[in-house]
């Protein structure tokens, strides 16, 4: 591992005695003896059931939907339609666990009421004794549709005439980045290269599909334990159904994957219904194929990349449009938009930029947050655009790149000012040199190598005013408790927790337990969204502990008759530096400080760097607080007479700025590694006109053990981070460059750009064949 | 979960095939097929008959040159036949990509083959081998070649009476090649696009017999009989392969979905084809000048 | 219950070993193991698609891996099911169990009893398996967070003190 002095991140090169250990995660024992419990596991006395009924239609009004029969149904409690639902008739679906101000204040209906605009939207709720009566109660309500014209593609939505799904024009958003001067940056140009990159939907798959339980406790509180990467979901369950903030209480289970799936509200405020309406405890786990239905894959975009350059590669010019299909409803297109906007220009310093974006409605399914949050398809575009500048200029694409990349100190597209290390050149570099010598081609397969870097973002919008609170406590038993409502959706939020205040304590990481996940006993977090879990609540969990830290080493040093700076804690013992006699066990420290009245717990809040938004006519502006850098590179052998591509090899090296637990870090990158492959290669959710096609796991294909190349990762340690002891966030960074450096390789190995994913066996034989025609 | 139905459990063969003659009810084997597509679109109040306890179907028995393999015979029992690598290489090459383990632990030959989907993986491999199948019911028994029991889309020649007992064939001669290659748009698990199997037998440096059976190409798995012809009758040059390969892809009748297009399938048919011959030619040529 | 109509049980009463216990239901046909072993009690079974798609309900009958979400409960009477809660658990961890922890092999865990079993499954039938065994033995277990590396890894160290536990006993 390298590690670099950064000044600005004032890290302390003392060696960590536990932090970027690979040690086991405090999640992983319960996990693998099969203990751990989930939302869907959970039961009660006197437990309902819950089935929904999805629309069928993408495009219809809705002439009558009588439950008459289902609610006639034995065992059958309560049947709700949009008409039995509270007058607010909505559910904020704008940045969820925002605390800051500048909401867009999106509304979705809660159910459908006299229209329906996609495929999949809910029309009832049944709670029943048992799943099979919920379901028969299903078949048994009557809606009469009528079919009204519906809109499909992203540009028909925006050609005047369009059915209108959204507002006025079915424009749900757009941004605009006016930065130095284009033409003048055009004209100094020796090449204009141009090209068109699509994305498709990606489904998350997680293996998990939405579960929740609802119920009204003994103090009128309605309680709910779910499947969420958001905690703070208990606000916008209240304002939803009227009830005040304090009387909902909503609690996040271990999540069986989220990868943004379960940011926005998914099932929650239907089962805080059910369980008001039947006033007993309700269940619902959606069956797989709802699963697809009730939440937003990643969104379809279309982005066109108009640069110039100089002969020898520098960017004078960049003019980029963004097309996204926002489906229905806005949920969190605006923002999944402006951070592809944001990060038009990838790891890129572009003095001469034009960007234009807008998100259309259609009647798909609504798109929303998964993983990457649009930057990954910003990205794509960047590294493939990188791809064909080097061969319009003769020049190899890493040179390119080394000529454009950002470094610490410029500005980026925004404008914002780069503080934190940028190591894309050397991750770039180690990555490549890992792949190896290139195996030989055969009669029928071309080895292709390719790269991709990124730039993105970890932690919230800046004028979302983030914050995070945490909670560490010492027993008096030396045993150490920590409280945030972080949830912890696989990627060991809640374990880092624990191994930062292990490390500042020094105790082992064993002795610590953190609570996690509820919204009514544990200090609130904020969300498990946007790489900002460690980052944010990382901060305030080292804040809380070096407090505790200092409290105890105090009534030590008063012992002892030394200065705290002089003591040290490791092995569950506080002791003077350098004199090991002198030493007490936590638990003797602890009871000097009850004894002494001093506090041996803390509640600390971080918070992040604000702004006041980009001015709306140049887009320039503040927007986040920090960027990860790196890089992918994968090998692939394609099979030029089908056209299949076989992943052989796919490497991540990435600046981490310091690894908490170097496994789990690891851990990120192999699992991206592996989504990014099928992004760029077998996964896309396929809808016709609105109807969508792909509706289980045999149909959309995620890649299985048999699809697993070699995968390796390479963590580079800058410390100049914003996280705790110089950590960048890195669950969304690690993914951003995995698809386009497949993308890239692909294109090394036959000599042909594809520009719209997924990366079919079918794309490619029809590429190779224009080639040939082409000559 | 499930619509509700009938299961009836027979404990002897017979009792099955008595409760298929005077019951209108559905044999259930493994369920790989079945239970999902009752889940997905199935009416409640159907009746099945389970033939877990019938052990005698499962098995597979080695006589001299003749393989004959019980119906209940699951794609993982083949993968555990020591002997099976000599008898159909083929079908051991498919069978370590159908679908995933637990599924090859309980899909079984007879369901695979009686479902008829045009992409059941097994039946490309057993038409290349010339398997036969018996049919039994309380009525009596009849044997027919594999090829005239697919009849189109999801249909074959099983009458509801009737149980597919045994498939057998003989195991090809020793101058010969089988393969098998599935196309899939991933490498586990998946729905085939495109599979094909051949077989080539050499004799005096000539290519005595062909076949070419391919799935997930037409309404049905079928031979490509007229590419096979092609083949037979001299060496297998580069230009007869293609011909062959080019007039299978003719023969084929694909459908666009979602996991490929019918110009697609095509195209492939004609590249894996032509693949699988060349190979097949120059593996079993090898075998003939050692 | 009896059909009066056809003469048949309509509903049974199976009795399951689960993990070395006999556990007696009534159920009908048409239930699944899966939703008869989550009845049980044993929510360790997870369920992620009830079609045989992702192998998170994985659990061995009679010591070979199935999909208990297409295993008929009728059909496990009078046998023997192990759940992942069955294999080990603390204090008396499965190698397969100690590899998967120290190795990081589960993330979110969702998948991780149905891939244990599975491993389970493919170390009795091969103790010592190539990567491609492993890769051709997991795959019907879909796992989205970890990319199966360490996974593969976990089961190659679980098999090496298997064969090593072999040896000394």
């Amino acid at each position: 591992m390298n590690r670099m002095e950064n000044p600005l991140a004032g890290v302390k090169s003392e060696k960590f005695r536990q932090v970027g250990k690979p040690l086991i995660r405090t999640d992983s024992p319960t996990k693998v003896y099969g203990t751990a419990v989930y939302a869907g596991d959970l039961t009660m006395p006197g437990m309902l059931y819950a089935a929904v009924l999805h629309s069928e239609r993408a495009s219809a009004l809705l002439r009558r939907v009588d439950t008459t029969r289902a609610k006639e149904l034995p065992g059958v409690h309560c049947v709700l339609t949009a008409e039995d639902l509270p007058a607010s008739q909505g559910v904020m679906t704008d940045m969820p666990g925002q605390t800051g101000g500048m909401t867009k204040n999106t509304k979705q209906p809660i159910l459908a009421k006299d229209r329906v605009r996609f495929c999949g939207e809910p029309i009832a709720l049944v709670a029943a004794e048992s799943v099979a009566i919920a379901e028969q109660a299903i078949g048994l309500i009557d809606v009469d549709y009528q079919d009204i014209d519906g809109v499909y593609d992203p540009f028909d939505a925006l050609a005047p005439g369009a059915p209108i799904v959204y507002g006025d024009d079915n424009v749900v958003a757009s941004y605009k980045i006016r930065k130095g001067d284009i033409e003048k940056g055009f004209a100094e140009a020796d090449v204009i290269v141009e090209n068109t990159f699509t994305t498709q939907y990606q489904e998350q798959a997680f293996l998990e599909p939405e579960a929740a339980l609802a119920w009204v406790d003994e103090l009128e509180v309605l309680n709910i334990r779910s499947s969420t990467q958001v905690v703070e979901h208990y606000r916008a369950v209240a304002d939803a159904i009227g009830l005040p903030h304090n009387r909902v209480r909503l609690r996040a289970e271990f999540v069986g994957g989220g990868f943004g799936g379960k940011e926005v509200m998914t099932i929650e405020v239907w089962l805080a219904l059910l369980a008001l309406a039947s006033r007993r405890p309700v269940r619902l786990v959606q069956p797989r194929e709802r699963s697809f239905l009730s939440h937003g894959p990643r969104h379809p975009f279309n982005i066109t990349h108009r640069t110039g350059v100089t002969r020898d590669g520098k960017i004078t010019a960049l003019q980029i449009s963004f097309t996204s299909d926002a489906g229905a409803y806005a949920k969190l297109s605006p923002y999944i938009l402006l951070y592809a906007t944001v990060g038009a220009t990838g790891p890129y310093r572009v003095d001469n930029l034009h960007v234009d974006s807008v998100s259309a409605a259609t009647n798909n399914l609504p798109a929303c947050a998964f993983r990457g949050f649009g930057t990954m398809q910003a990205n794509l575009a960047c590294e493939g655009q990188m791809e064909e500048i080097a061969k319009t200029l003769g020049m190899d694409s890493m040179e390119v790149r080394r000529r454009n990349f950002i470094r610490t100190g410029d500005a980026n597209a925004t404008g914002q000012i780069i503080r934190s290390a940028v190591w894309s050149d050397q991750c770039a570099t180690q990555a490549l040199a890992a792949l190896g010598k290139r195996p030989e081609n055969s009669q029928t397969t071309r080895i292709g190598h390719g790269v991709a870097c990124y730039q993105q973002s970890y932690g919230r919008i800046l004028w979302m005013k983030d914050s995070s609170e945490a909670w560490v406590g010492v027993e008096m038993d030396g045993t150490v408790v920590v409280r945030s409502a972080v949830a912890d959706i696989g990627g060991g939020q809640s374990s880092a927790l624990a191994q930062i205040t292990a490390e500042i304590l020094g105790v082992p990481m064993k002795e610590v337990v953190v609570y996690f996940g509820d919204g009514a006993v544990t200090p609130l977090a904020g969300t498990s969204t946007a790489s900002r879990a460690l980052y944010m609540s990382g901060n305030a969990t080292q804040m809380a502990a070096t407090r505790v830290r200092e409290n105890l080493l105090g009534c030590a040093g008063r012992h002892f008759s030394v200065e705290a700076e002089e003591l040290d804690m490791n092995d569950s013992q506080v002791f003077v530096v350098g004199d090991p006699k002198r030493s007490m066990t936590i638990n003797d420290c602890v009871k000097l400080c009850a004894a002494e009245g001093v506090h041996r717990h803390n509640l600390a809040i971080f918070k992040a760097p604000t702004s006041e938004g980009i001015d709306p006519e140049t887009g320039q502006g503040e927007v986040f607080p920090d960027f990860t850098y790196g890089a992918h590179a994968a090998q692939v052998a394609v099979d030029i007479e089908t056209g299949e591509v076989r992943v052989l090899q796919s490497i991540g090296a990435h600046d981490v700025g310091q690894a908490i637990n170097l496994r789990a870090v690891e851990g990120q990158v192999e699992g991206s590694a592996l989504m990014g492959q099928g992004f760029a290669l077998c996964e896309e959710l396929i809808l016709e006109q609105g109807q969508l096609q792909t509706r289980s796991l045999s149909e959309y294909l995620i890649p299985t053990s048999e699809d697993v190349p070699k995968i390796k990762a390479i963590i580079l340690e800058s410390g100049s981070g914003l996280g705790p002891f110089g950590s960048k966030g890195i669950g969304e960074p690690v993914y951003a460059p995995v698809a386009a450096s497949i993308a890239n390789a692909v294109t090394d190995a036959i000599g042909v750009h594809i520009f719209e994913l997924p990366i079919t066996p079918e794309k490619i034989v029809k590429a190779l064949r224009r080639k040939e025609t082409v000559g | 979960m499930l619509p509700s139905f009938e299961l009836l459990e027979p404990h002897s063969l017979d009792e099955a095939l008595k409760m298929l003659a005077t019951s209108e009810a559905t044999p259930l084997a493994g369920g790989t097929n079945l239970l999902p597509d009752l889940r997905a679109h199935g009416r409640a109040g159907r009746r099945f008959i389970s033939l877990a306890a019938l052990d005698q179907l499962r098995g597979v028995e080695h006589k001299g040159n003749r393989v004959i393999m019980g119906g209940s015979t699951t794609l993982n029992d083949i993968l555990r036949d020591p002997l099976m690598p000599k008898a159909a290489p083929s079908l051991v090459s498919m069978a370590k990509v159908f679908a995933g383990t637990m599924i090859r632990n309980a899909a079984t030959i007879a369901g695979n083959i009686c479902y008829g989907s045009p992409s059941a993986d097994a039946i490309p491999p057993l038409l290349s081998v010339d398997a036969e199948v018996t049919l039994t019911s309380a009525a009596g028994e009849r044997t027919l070649p594999l090829d005239s029991f697919l009849l189109g889309y999801k249909k074959t020649a099983h009458q509801p009476d009737e149980l597919l007992k045994t498939v057998a064939w003989t195991i090809p001669a020793a101058d010969s090649a089988n393969l098998f290659y599935k196309l899939g748009r991933r490498r586990g698990d998946a729905i085939t696009v495109v599979g094909v199997a051949v077989t080539v037998v050499i004799e005096s440096g000539s290519c005595s017999k062909a076949r070419i059976a391919l799935g997930s190409v037409a309404p049905t798995v079928f031979r490509a009989k007229e590419a096979e012809n092609i083949l037979i009758g001299g060496p297998l040059t580069a230009a007869t392969i293609d011909q062959a390969a080019l007039t299978a892809a003719q023969a084929s009748r694909p459908i666009d979905d979602i996991r490929a297009s019918a110009e697609y399938r095509r195209h492939a048919v004609h590249m894996l084809v032509r693949r699988l011959l060349t190979q097949a030619w120059q593996t079993s040529g090898a075998k003939q000048h050692d | 219950m009896t059909d009066k109509k056809t003469g048949m049980a309509r509903e049974k009463l199976v009795n399951i070993h689960v993990n070395g216990t006999a556990c007696e239901i009534t159920v009908p046909a048409w239930r699944t193991l899966l939703e008869v072993l989550r009845e049980l009690g044993h929510v360790e079974v997870k369920c992620g698609c009830e079609k045989g798609d992702c192998g998170a309900c994985a659990v061995l009958l009679d010591g070979e891996v199935v999909d208990s979400c297409l295993t008929l409960a009728w059909n496990a009477d009078r046998r023997s099911v192990m759940t992942v809660q069955g294999l080990g658990g603390p204090g008396k961890a499965h190698p397969l169990q100690t590899a998967f922890i120290e190795h990081g092999g589960a993330q979110c865990g969702y998948c991780t009893p149905g891939m244990i079993l599975a491993a389970k499954a493919l170390l009795d039938d091969i103790p010592n398996p190539s990567l491609d065994d492993i890769k051709r033995g997991l795959s019907g277990n879909l796992c989205r967070c970890t990319g199966y590396t360490r996974i593969f890894s976990a089961i190659r160290a679980a098999a090496q003190a298997l064969r090593q536990e072999g040896g000394t006993s």
